[in-house]
């Protein structure tokens, strides 16, 4: 074990490797701490990467919870600005159906003004006009600014730019224990799930970014707070079926938004209330699939006809307030607890709540609280700068996108930093994924630079996998580019293995008509002509 | 258009009965969309790998009696499936297709990611084992092109080595698939096979590989070697002097193309009319018989035949087809076997038995069709769209498709 000095000591440990915690490591080290993020087991892996990728412009809340409206519509200008190879400005309708109730247009249309969202009502045929997918039976249709964000690239651009600023950052390392001194927490104890080691460090602060698991966290520090797990389940279609994010313009309910993204089409969400002992093990029920396809087909009807490609789930890190069975009115604001005051627990800080679009909001308040507590005046530069991805292309990157396709597509992903990918020779333009056009090249940059210890977070880094086919050969193709970089078959096969059964989980809520047969398919070509099997390779 | 037998899908089922009817001078018609699941066959077809409550068989005739209806070997009988299988092995060589293998006995196949497999039927291009540790070499050069993601040397080397068998890899670089290359998308098997019908590439890639093989018993490529005959595989072996274990690769598969194109040219050649990219859509039914069967690219012209034959496939081929809440059969809308509840389609373990794998249309004991009750006297089911069955979990699959379509094939004959 390693004792104190021995380069296990920072100002800052962050333990969560969601867009919170990356965003607080981005901020931490940007204004000069020594940050160590640990993340229990790749990034992205909570409520960050399980959403809809919703660009909000707050909209959403401007009815019911005006501070969270404003803080959305900030964010969402910065990050527009910050990570604009993050962000697709695709707009939003919020539409009305004629079972909804019209006058909540005008309210509506009032309280999105007063957030500072520009809320513009316009004719139905102007809505298909723009929208061509959108239910033709509106009766109304306000525009919003609205867009799609790619949660998978924000979080990992603020992990990348927290290691330029010296950040050391750690995935699969899980924290078992907090060392204690009295009243001030001054380290934790983690377990590196690869070594299976446990390693001790220790930092001036502790900052609880953990999401729903914040809980647990919390609770092993020896402090109280108190998440509501509410789970909420989205279906993910095999092509973009709209360009517009539309929104039901009515009180929020249930599969009430479908964005855009890339290829696809999120539609989302359910929201139930679930046990926490649940949230690790989520699974999407036959009924969630029915509501969600019910009530999508009201916002464009082509999605009845509209192969889906994948169900998931995830837990939104609400923190309880009342006894509200849905979960939807509780406060989708940032919670930044300080518990030496709240608690007399000192140097232990838990950022919660809040929304995705408010992550660096999130990062900027309780980097804040630390400066101050540390006595030190470095002011927030992270509202200003951009994210690596999101810098001025080089003229050579700019002329290689020209000549190469697959350049062009691996630039979608990686932005500026397209130029650390080795495309120069035919080997590293080979495609790995057809789907998704991921080369060789851009598989082995990510082995290299991105942190991947497997195919699931070299699908979140690269999108390996998450086209149509759903990686029929590309994980397969992929597992064999991992065990050449590692140099362990055994360990590629069992990835490949794992792999296979996350697919699984998204694919069989949903596994029907086109979806029966790619899995049918995929059954035969990985079961029987290549005999595996789960557990261990036969 | 009148015919004695329309067979509907050209896959295995389809192609096996279609031969055996059209050899007896029966006319038949195969209306296939051309693709089927020979595209990614292993090269190999199981008669039998396990029982349905997962016990291991390596004698398949010995098992046989195991299975009970509706599994379609019930139905057939163990005798009669093991004068099929001869018939079979037969028949294929008078397509020109070569098989190895015994019903009493499965052997051994190398699968695409080295490990190996039992099965009943390998094609002879394959090595092929007695015993699943029982190798034949010491040591072997593995051989891929850069490039090639389909196939993965690092996996087969490392299953070799287990077996203490010494494993060389080396890439050939040669410049006609080089060429291939330029467009990222077509570095694909079925391209690279294409390359190899010249005999002087061939010989490029002899020369290339001959560094690298000389102190090595066999040479371990990808089936990539004879798209369209065995020729260039047989041309290889002759130019090596060494053995050639040649294994399969990721879909498409070589191998599975060339049978497929073998069968189809033989049943053209016996007379058979093979109706490639079309496929039946809807049918005229009267009572307990079909009257006629209507086609995507002929939809005004009635198919008439004195028999039908139903061989579409499953969900992969969509001879049925799933909805949220039930499963159908899309040409005669035949009663299906499924469970109502969608919830127990699935396992959550991806490489556990699935049910959804079972189901498939309903027959009687002689593959008679069955709509709403009634069984339809001049359409039979064969293959894998058969409910009763599981062809993944019980290592059935090309078996249960043979059979059917010997059988129904052979009482077809009886008959008339």
């Amino acid at each position: 074990m390693k004792k104190v000095g021995e380069g296990n000591e920072y100002d800052v440990i962050i333990i969560g490797g969601g867009a919170t915690g990356a965003g607080t490591a981005r901020d931490c080290a940007m204004r000069g701490l020594r940050v160590l993020l640990l993340e229990r087991f790749d990034y992205t892996n909570g409520a960050t990467g399980r959403n809809h990728g919703l660009l909000h412009s707050g909209a959403r809340y401007a009815v019911n919870d005006s501070e969270s409206a404003t803080e959305c519509i900030k964010e969402n200008m910065i990050l527009r600005k910050i990570a604009s190879h993050c962000v697709e400005e695709n707009d939003g309708l919020f539409i009305s159906l004629p079972e909804d109730d019209i006058a909540y247009q005008a309210k509506f249309i009032d309280s999105c003004r007063k957030a500072g969202i520009s809320a513009e009502a316009i004719d139905p045929k102007e809505a298909i006009r723009i929208e061509p997918s959108v239910n033709p039976s509106l009766i109304g249709a306000v525009k919003v600014p609205d867009g799609s964000i790619d949660p998978f690239r924000l979080t990992l651009a603020n992990v990348l730019d927290a290691r330029q600023h010296g950040a050391v950052t750690k995935v699969y390392h899980e924290v078992v224990k907090f060392i204690r001194e009295q009243d001030r927490i001054v380290g934790v104890c983690a377990l590196n799930h690869k070594t299976k080691e446990v390693e001790t460090y220790y930092a001036q602060f502790v900052v609880n970014a953990g999401g729903i698991w914040g809980h647990h966290i919390a609770e092993m520090a020896g402090v109280t707070v108190n998440m509501y797990p509410a789970k909420g389940a989205l279906l993910i279609f095999g092509h973009r079926v709209n360009n517009v994010v539309l929104n039901r313009c009515r009180k929020a309910a249930d599969a009430d938004i479908l964005v855009p993204g890339d290829t696809i089409t999120v539609i989302g969400t359910t929201s139930s209330h679930i046990p926490y002992d649940e949230i690790d093990n989520m699974r999407v029920t036959p009924e969630e699939v029915d509501l969600l396809l019910r009530e999508g087909e009201k916002l464009a009807p082509s999605l009845a006809t509209t192969r889906i490609l994948r169900a998931y789930a995830g837990v939104r890190p609400l923190v309880a307030a009342d006894d509200d069975p849905t979960g939807r009115n509780i406060s989708r604001g940032i919670v930044l607890l300080d518990h030496a005051e709240r608690d007399g627990l000192n140097s232990f800080l838990t950022i919660t709540g809040g929304k995705l679009i408010t992550y660096r909001l999130m990062a900027e308040w309780t980097t804040n609280l630390i400066c101050k507590k540390m006595g030190l005046n470095e002011p927030c530069r992270t509202a200003e700068v951009p994210l690596p991805g999101s810098r001025q292309e080089s003229e050579e990157v700019k002329e290689r996108i020209a000549s190469n396709n697959v350049y062009r597509a691996a630039e979608g992903r990686h932005g500026d930093l397209t130029k650390e990918i080795p495309l120069d020779n035919e080997y590293d333009n080979s495609l790995v994924c057809e789907c998704e056009g991921v080369s060789v090249g851009e598989v082995n940059y990510a082995l290299k630079e991105l942190e991947i210890s497997d195919l699931v977070s070299l699908r979140r880094r690269t999108r390996v996998g998450m086209g149509t086919c759903q990686g029929e050969l590309c994980a397969c193709r992929a597992a064999g580019l991992l065990s050449q970089a590692h140099n362990c078959t055994e360990k590629a096969k069992a990835d490949l293995v794992n792999f296979l059964n996350e697919r699984w989980k998204g694919m069989y809520p949903i596994a029907w008509g086109e979806s029966l047969r790619e899995s049918q398919f995929s059954a035969w070509v990985y079961g029987s002509v290549c005999n595996l099997s789960s557990g261990k390779t036969k | 258009m009148k015919f004695d037998t329309i067979i509907i899908g050209g896959g295995l089922a389809g192609l096996v009965a279609g031969i055996r009817l059209q050899e007896k001078g029966r006319q038949c018609a195969i209306v296939s969309t051309g693709q089927s699941a020979l595209h990614f066959s292993s090269g190999s077809f199981d008669l039998l790998g396990k029982l349905p409550d997962g016990t291991e068989v390596d004698n398949p005739m010995g098992m046989m009696n195991r299975l009970d209806a509706p599994h379609p070997y019930s139905y057939i009988g163990s005798e009669a499936i093991a004068v099929y299988a001869d018939e079979f092995s037969e028949m294929m060589k008078r397509a020109g297709v070569n098989l190895v293998g015994n019903v009493s006995q499965n052997h051994y196949h190398f699968t695409p990611m080295g490990s190996v497999k039992k099965t009943w039927l390998t094609l002879k291009d394959f090595t092929i084992l007695d015993r699943p540790d029982n190798f034949p070499w010491k040591s072997v050069a593995i051989i891929n092109f850069p490039g090639f993601l389909d196939f993965y040397t690092k996996f087969i080397a490392d299953e070799l080595e287990k077996h203490d068998v010494k494993c060389k890899l080396s890439l050939v670089k040669l410049p006609f698939i080089e060429k291939i290359r330029t467009n990222p998308t077509e570095m694909r098997s079925a391209n690279i096979a294409k390359t190899f019908e010249k005999e002087e590439n061939i010989d490029a890639f002899v020369e290339a590989v001959s560094p690298y093989i000389k102190d090595v018993e066999a040479i371990v490529v990808p089936a990539v070697f004879g798209i369209y005959s065995d020729k260039p595989l047989l041309y290889l072996k002759s130019k090596l002097n060494k053995d050639v274990c040649t294994i399969a690769t990721m879909p498409p598969s070589v191998p599975g193309i060339r049978m497929q194109q073998q069968l189809i040219h033989y049943f053209i050649r016996q007379g058979g009319t093979f109706m490639l990219g079309d496929t039946v859509e809807r049918a005229d039914i009267e009572k307990d018989e079909v009257k006629a069967v209507y086609t995507a690219n002929h939809s005004d012209i009635k198919m008439t035949a004195d028999n039908y034959i139903l061989a579409s496939g499953s969900f992969f081929s969509r001879g049925i087809i799933a909805r949220p809440d039930s499963v159908y059969e899309p040409v005669f809308d035949l009663d299906v076997f499924y469970d109502t509840d969608r919830s127990h389609w699935y396992d959550t373990d991806v490489f556990a038995p699935q049910k959804y794998m079972s189901f498939g249309v309903i027959t009687t004991p002689d593959f008679h069709a069955i709509r709403k009750h009634v069984t339809i006297t001049n359409l039979y089911a064969i293959g894998s769209i058969l409910s009763g069955h599981n062809a993944l979990h019980e290592g059935c699959g090309g078996g249960v498709s043979i059979m059917s379509a010997m059988h129904v094939a052979d009482n077809l004959l009886k008959n008339k």
